[in-house]
């Protein structure tokens, strides 16, 4: 039947056609577009990729700056703690200084008066034994004549008032 | 887009349509009628005796036909021509270029306008003057020798250019004997009885030789045309990539490039893996011209109407080189496979069975290929021309079933004609994939064998109950 006998003349220009349309084609036209088609999906998935990057960093950097604000935040209580702690502090040095100054100065005061009192005391021995002195040597001349006996009995005297 | 795409198509399909229903009356006559032969004037074959036994077996064997010839028409359809028909003109052909070889071996290269001749013929029965056209004999000078070609009619080569030799009186009537007693036998009409080697030429008897013939005949341009437009595709979308760079295209150009992603990401690049690029070229020209071919063979007019991939010439051509592809570019491992399988030894030695079976099946394959296409797309170019020729068939029968066979035979075609647009699809698919798998079978490497096997098994599987 004639048409399941192929035509030779047909085969042939099938042939010629299909090998010039392959080489035209295999040569200028699909290698392009296959690498075309594969470079653009490539860029596309980088640039996917990239953007999953960004959004990770984004929230990373987010993260960190809650983090720092947070830190700054603790810092800030901190300090505030330590001036609130600085002040006590100082006060209660500044009271304790005060106290010691004032110690001091009653100790001072405490010495001076000791000092002045013992001056006022050596004075008034002085003044005391001086005056006995004079009591005894007016009594002595009076009533002794042995001076040894009187130095004995001033002394006694004398120790007499120290002890008081 | 989805919409403009429907109406575009269903625009598309009743234009089709349209255009089968007014091409079809046309071909009706466009293959020289018997009428044409029966008014023949007398000649050699005019001996008493002939003419009286040709009468008679005439009207015993030969009735006279009404209407329409619709074996004629349907293989005048889904044949090739030397012309193109144009619609609305049953007369008129693009003539196109013959080119063949005569048998001194000389080229001869002329219109094909000039094998035929219009003639106006009364018709017998309504008396009405109508145009037909008749095959003449083309004769050429050359080197003082006289060439005659024609488009045989009633012959062996029955609507292929011959050349054609005069015989002598007593050759004739040795031929015109011959003749009578071949159509005796058969049981036919001796004036439309071809016999090898000769060609009946309205009563008269040539020898006939058929040239070697490389004419660009209609199936031959549609060919050039269909590879052009292939052309223009592929290197439009290359020059858009050229120009837009990394810019996905759109409308058009992206429909295209979704074609080939589909193909190449689909099917090239899941079977063949990493040796996809070596064979992407011929896989997507494959498709792209099946496709193209499939398309342009459901248009009906000029750049179209050409039953390309439903001739099997052309799906040969497909089938060969794949073929070709498979075997010539095949592994060692793919051989091995042929010749010393993974089989009990019983069944590989020293009996052949399995080598017989595997050989047997490198050429059953690309001859199924050959053959699908083939015959898928001859039947529906089949279907749609009986379905339009029910009509003049009906028109024996009156305006009523006339009109019902105008309604019905149109509703189906459409149907048809949108069916063939996806059989189009699939059968430029259904090749792709094959000739892949074939491939991909045959590049085979023995490590990561059994797995792709299975691979290819299923796929083979799916392919198969589709």
């Amino acid at each position: 039947m004639e048409l399941f006998t192929p035509e030779v003349g047909l085969v042939i220009w099938m042939f010629i056609a299909f090998a010039v349309l392959f080489l035209i084609l295999a040569k200028f036209g699909w290698p392009v577009i296959v690498k075309n088609m594969e470079d653009r999906a490539n860029t596309i998935d980088n640039g996917v990729e990239y953007a999953k990057e960004a959004k990770e960093q984004l929230d990373n950097a987010r993260a960190e700056a809650a983090k720092f604000v947070e830190e700054a935040q603790s810092k800030q209580a901190e300090m505030l703690r330590e001036a609130a702690k600085m002040k006590s502090d100082i006060i209660e040095e500044a009271r304790k200084e005060a106290s010691l100054e004032a110690q001091k100065v009653m100790d001072a005061a405490k010495v001076s008066i000791e000092q002045s009192r013992k001056e006022a005391e050596l004075q008034f021995r002085n003044e005391v034994s001086k005056f006995s002195i004079e009591i005894a040597e007016k009594m002595v001349r009076r009533q002794m004549q042995d001076s040894k006996a009187q130095s004995e009995l001033v002394n006694k005297l004398l120790d007499e008032i120290e002890k008081n | 887009m989805i919409k403009k795409l429907t109406l575009f198509l269903s625009v598309a399909v009743i234009a089709l349509t349209a255009g089968y229903v007014f091409a079809a009356p046309g071909n009706q006559n466009a293959v020289p009628s018997d009428t044409k032969i029966d008014k023949v004037e007398p000649t050699v074959l005019s001996e008493d005796e002939l003419k009286q036994e040709a009468s008679e077996l005439h009207e015993e064997v030969a009735e006279p036909k009404e209407g329409v010839d619709v074996k004629e028409i349907i293989f005048h359809h889904l044949g090739d021509g030397y012309g193109w028909e144009v619609p609305f003109s049953h007369v008129y052909r693009i003539p196109l270029p013959v080119i063949v070889r005569a048998e001194d071996g000389n080229w001869f290269c002329f219109s094909s306008g000039k094998l035929t001749e219009v003639e106006i013929i009364k018709d017998e029965k309504t008396g009405k003057e109508v145009e037909e056209l008749v095959p003449v004999i083309h004769e050429v000078e050359r080197n003082g020798k006289t060439y005659r070609f024609m488009l045989a009619h009633v012959s062996t080569h029955a609507n292929k250019v011959v050349e054609i030799f005069p015989l002598t009186a007593e050759e004739q009537e040795k031929t015109a004997e011959l003749v009578f007693k071949t159509a005796k036998e058969k049981g036919t009409d001796p004036n439309l009885t071809p016999i090898d080697g000769y060609i009946n030429v309205e009563g008269h008897f040539y020898r006939e030789y058929r040239p070697f013939d490389i004419s660009i005949t209609k199936n031959v341009l549609a060919l050039l045309i269909a590879s052009v437009l292939v052309t223009a595709m592929v290197m439009g979308l290359v020059r858009y990539y050229n120009r837009k760079g990394f810019k996905a295209p759109r409308k058009g150009m992206g429909f295209m490039e979704l074609l080939v992603d589909f193909v190449y990401t689909g099917v090239i690049k899941a079977t063949l893996k990493d040796k996809a690029p070596k064979f992407a070229p011929y896989l997507l020209t494959c498709f792209f011209f099946i496709l193209t071919m499939n398309l342009i063979g459901l248009i009906v007019i000029f750049p179209g109407g050409a039953n390309l991939t439903g001739n099997i010439a052309i799906t040969l051509v497909l089938a060969v080189l794949t073929f070709l592809m498979t075997n010539i570019l095949g592994t060692k491992h793919y051989w091995k496979e042929i010749f010393w399988p993974d089989v009990p030894i019983w069944l590989k030695f020293p009996l052949p069975i399995m080598q017989l079976i595997e050989i047997f099946g490198i050429f059953t394959k690309p001859a199924a290929l050959c053959v699908r296409l083939f015959a898928n797309m001859m039947g529906g170019h089949m279907i749609v021309i009986t379905l339009t020729l029910l009509i003049f068939i009906f028109a024996a029968f009156g305006a009523v079933a006339t009109g019902g066979a105008v309604v019905i035979s149109v509703l189906f075609s459409v149907f048809m004609l949108m069916l063939d647009v996806l059989v189009s699809f699939i059968q430029a698919y259904v090749f792709t994939t094959l000739s892949t798998m074939f491939i991909s079978a045959a590049q085979e490497s023995e490590h990561h064998h059994e797995e792709e096997h299975e691979e290819k098994e299923k796929a083979l599987s799916n392919e198969v109950k589709a």
